[in-house]
């Protein structure tokens, strides 16, 4: 199942704003529970951050969760105005989102997904591109770009 | 008048020989070719069938230049052997020293028995000539081929390479001499004299290496002076342990180990003065035994000597490897390399002159047989070195980029080096990633100007930074220097994706991913889980495979690992369940 299928344009923002990383998450989660119960979510992705920061460092995170509550897997990118820290390793904050939240049968399947991301955005020249796109629009056509380069 | 202007010919003849070999090492470089072939080829084309018509015949000779050039080859290699570099891997290496060569040698005289039809003390003979693997091959082609690989597997096939010569030569001069007068040995004899060979030369190495390092600190020499009172000494400990029927070549390579480790005044200028003798040494030895050799007598040779060579590459050394390996915790894929790495080089043709030496029938079968199996172990296990260590993933990756680094050793310390850097404008060192705690920054140089690191303020693209750290970790300081779109993907490929903290319980990190765990393991931290797999040998870059990921030793403190990383093995539309296949082909090729 590739990446963008379960990226709708809605999900694409650039106009959130998180004071820290608790933050980031709660909103993160209300994106991907869209009319559903974000505590769903929020303690999916909670439940691995706690294991370790999902920062790859450079200014990137891809938060990620497995949960038995849901059906569909489900994604959401964002780009900050403001970096938050995210405790990666390199300490620098992060600007660039990408979260992932996929139901509990899929174990394969979600490391395939996080791998095709971990692999997009160790691309320079990507990562540049969705810090310079104009809007979510823009954003989103980057990334459509690097996922089919890549593939 | 004549015998005048012959030393001319002589000189000019010889010299233009090595730097013809050099001049074509340049040119081999460029396509990968194992370079001491290249020599051995000039010596060839040099020699009776080729172009340069050189008759030479004088074993003698070629014995006497062998048994000198190996010695010096020898002690070089002891002396740059850390005691470090021992740590985890002296028992197996030993082992394989030992053990190994005799299992090599005897399964290759089963071969040698059924395909050249020799008697079955001549056929362990051949055997014990081309089992050994070989220092100057090994060395070099580990070093120079710009391959870094994960150091216990980079120190197990150096020094086995070195420590089983002397083995070798120790079982060649044994049969040799048993086949010369059989009678009235007994095999008691043959335990007494491997006893005596070992004793005499072990002792006779440290002590020698002992002596010559206290001489070279109260000695006053200066640099070149040093050097050669370096190599002098060295080639009296090897004479005088052979003359006491210690094994000379054992001796030498332990002096130089000594001599290494202990802090002897001015080492690395000695150690670059010593490189350009060890190389003329390399070269004049292929060259002569290049020289020797004579190729239109190969013939009738050629083909059961390729069914030993690949007999000896496929079967007799996997064979020996896997049984000294399999009692010490080494991988799968790390076994198969080492197995892979039997370079076999100029000592096998070397010892091949021996029986000719002695006179002993089949000599010159021996020497064709020993000549084309280190022919056909120089051109394919050389040239696939780097394709096997990228195949058994026992490379470290990204190394070879990282040619920005300047090394220089301290004399007086071994503990630390010099590591110069030029910052790339970008690089995490410049983004706030932290100097590891083992490393110091001892100067800037900015603008041409030397500057203190207490004066010069935080470091800035365009810099040069100076760094103390230990030798064997200096790599890891690449890719904070490195320019930005290198570094993130050297990382990545290094350490993986994630990075958890060693406390974190291996089951919490295996349930999340769902990934499958033995029972026993469930209670362990990953630190815990790293410790039993790999026990006090764990380094840096270490990792344990759990299904579609592998974990990563990503940083170290005294008690084990403290940091991992977690690396999705992902290449093509399904998790890599087979690497092999995989790693063949460029990851722009495989189907996503």
């Amino acid at each position: 199942m590739p990446f963008l299928d379960l990226l709708p344009a809605e999900r694409v923002r650039t106009d959130l704003a998180a004071a820290d990383k608790g933050g980031l998450i709660e909103q993160l989660a209300r994106l991907l529970a869209g009319d559903g119960d974000p505590a769903i979510a929020r303690d999916a992705l909670a439940a691995r951050e706690r294991l370790g920061s999902t920062g790859l460092g450079h200014g990137v995170a891809i938060p990620h969760g497995r949960s038995a509550k849901i059906d569909e897997a489900c994604a959401a990118f964002v780009r900050l105005a403001a970096p938050v820290d995210f405790g990666a390793d390199d300490g620098r904050p992060v600007d660039l989102v990408a979260a992932l939240l996929v139901p509990a049968h899929f174990t394969d399947q979600h490391l395939k997904l996080l791998a095709e991301l971990a692999e997009l955005f160790s691309d320079v020249e990507v990562t540049r591109a969705l810090r310079s796109a104009p809007d979510a629009t823009a954003l989103r056509a980057v990334l459509e770009r690097g996922l089919r380069a890549d593939g | 008048m004549n015998a005048i202007h012959d030393i001319y010919w002589l000189l000019a003849a010889a010299s233009a020989l090595v730097l013809v070999g050099i001049g074509s090492s340049l040119v081999a470089r460029r396509f990968g070719a194992p370079l001491l072939l290249v020599f051995l080829v000039v010596g060839m084309l040099a020699g009776v069938d080729g172009p340069g018509g050189i008759h030479f015949d004088d074993v003698g000779t070629t014995y006497r230049i062998g048994s000198l050039a190996l010695a010096v080859i020898l002690f070089d290699g002891g002396l740059r052997t850390r005691r470090e570099s021992f740590r985890g891997v002296s028992a197996p290496t030993l082992l394989l020293a030992t053990v190994g060569v005799v299992v090599t040698a005897a399964l290759t005289s089963l071969a040698a028995r059924a395909l050249l039809g020799l008697g079955p003390v001549q056929a362990l003979l051949l055997g014990s000539v081309v089992a050994s693997t070989d220092a100057a091959a090994v060395f070099f082609l580990l070093r120079a081929g710009g391959l870094q690989l994960r150091s216990r597997v980079g120190a197990t096939l150096e020094i086995e390479s070195s420590a089983n010569d002397p083995v070798a030569v120790l079982l060649t001069t044994l049969l040799a001499e048993f086949l010369a007068a059989p009678t009235g040995v007994t095999a008691g004899d043959i335990a007494l004299e491997l006893a005596l060979q070992f004793g005499v030369g072990a002792l006779g190495g440290a002590f020698g290496g002992f002596a010559i390092a206290a001489a070279m600190r109260r000695l006053p020499l200066t640099g070149g002076l040093a050097a050669l009172f370096l190599v002098a000494a060295a080639l009296f400990v090897f004479g005088v342990t052979g003359w006491l029927h210690g094994s000379a070549f054992l001796a030498v390579y332990f002096a130089g180990v000594v001599v290494g480790n202990r802090n002897v005044p001015g080492f690395a200028n000695l150690l670059s003065v010593l490189d350009a003798g060890t190389w003329l040494c390399q070269i004049v030895m292929f060259l002569v035994l290049g020289l020797l050799a004579t190729p239109h007598t190969l013939g009738p040779a050629l083909l059961p000597a390729l069914g030993l060579a690949a007999f000896l590459m496929l079967v007799g050394r996997p064979l020996a490897v896997t049984l000294c390996l399999a009692p010490f915790r080494y991988g799968k894929r790390e076994i198969g390399f080492v197995a892979w790495v039997g370079l076999r080089g100029a000592v096998g043709i070397f010892l091949a002159s021996i029986p000719m030496l002695m006179r002993l029938p089949n000599a010159q079968l021996i020497f064709n047989v020993a000549f084309i199996v280190v022919l056909a172990s120089l051109l394919v296990q050389g040239w696939t070195l780097g394709l096997a260590a990228r195949l058994l993933d026992v490379a470290l990756p990204h190394r070879d980029r990282a040619v920005r680094r300047v090394e220089l050793d301290l004399p007086g310390s071994l503990e630390r080096e010099m590591v110069g850097y030029a910052v790339a404008p970008g690089a995490a060192i410049l983004t706030g990633a932290p100097l590891p705690g083992w490393a110091q920054l001892a100067m800037i140089v900015r603008g041409g100007a030397i500057l203190m690191p207490d004066a010069s303020g935080p470091l800035a693209g365009g810099d040069y930074a100076y760094l103390l750290a230990p030798p064997g970790r200096v790599y890891r300081l690449d890719w904070l220097f490195a320019p930005p779109e290198e570094a993130r993907e050297a990382e990545r490929e290094m350490f993986g994706e994630f990075s958890f903290d060693a406390d974190v319980r291996l089951a919490d990190v295996a349930e999340f991913y769902a990934l499958p765990i033995r029972a026993k393991d469930a209670p362990l931290t990953l630190a815990e889980h790293f410790t039993r797999r790999y026990e006090h040998t764990i380094e840096i870059g270490d990792r344990v495979r759990l299904g579609p990921v592998s974990l990563i030793a990503r940083e170290l403190d005294d008690d084990g690992v403290r940091k991992v990383g977690l690396k999705l093995e992902r290449l093509g539309n399904v998790l890599v369940r087979r690497p092999w296949l995989a790693r063949l082909l460029p990851s722009r090729f495989v189907a996503r």
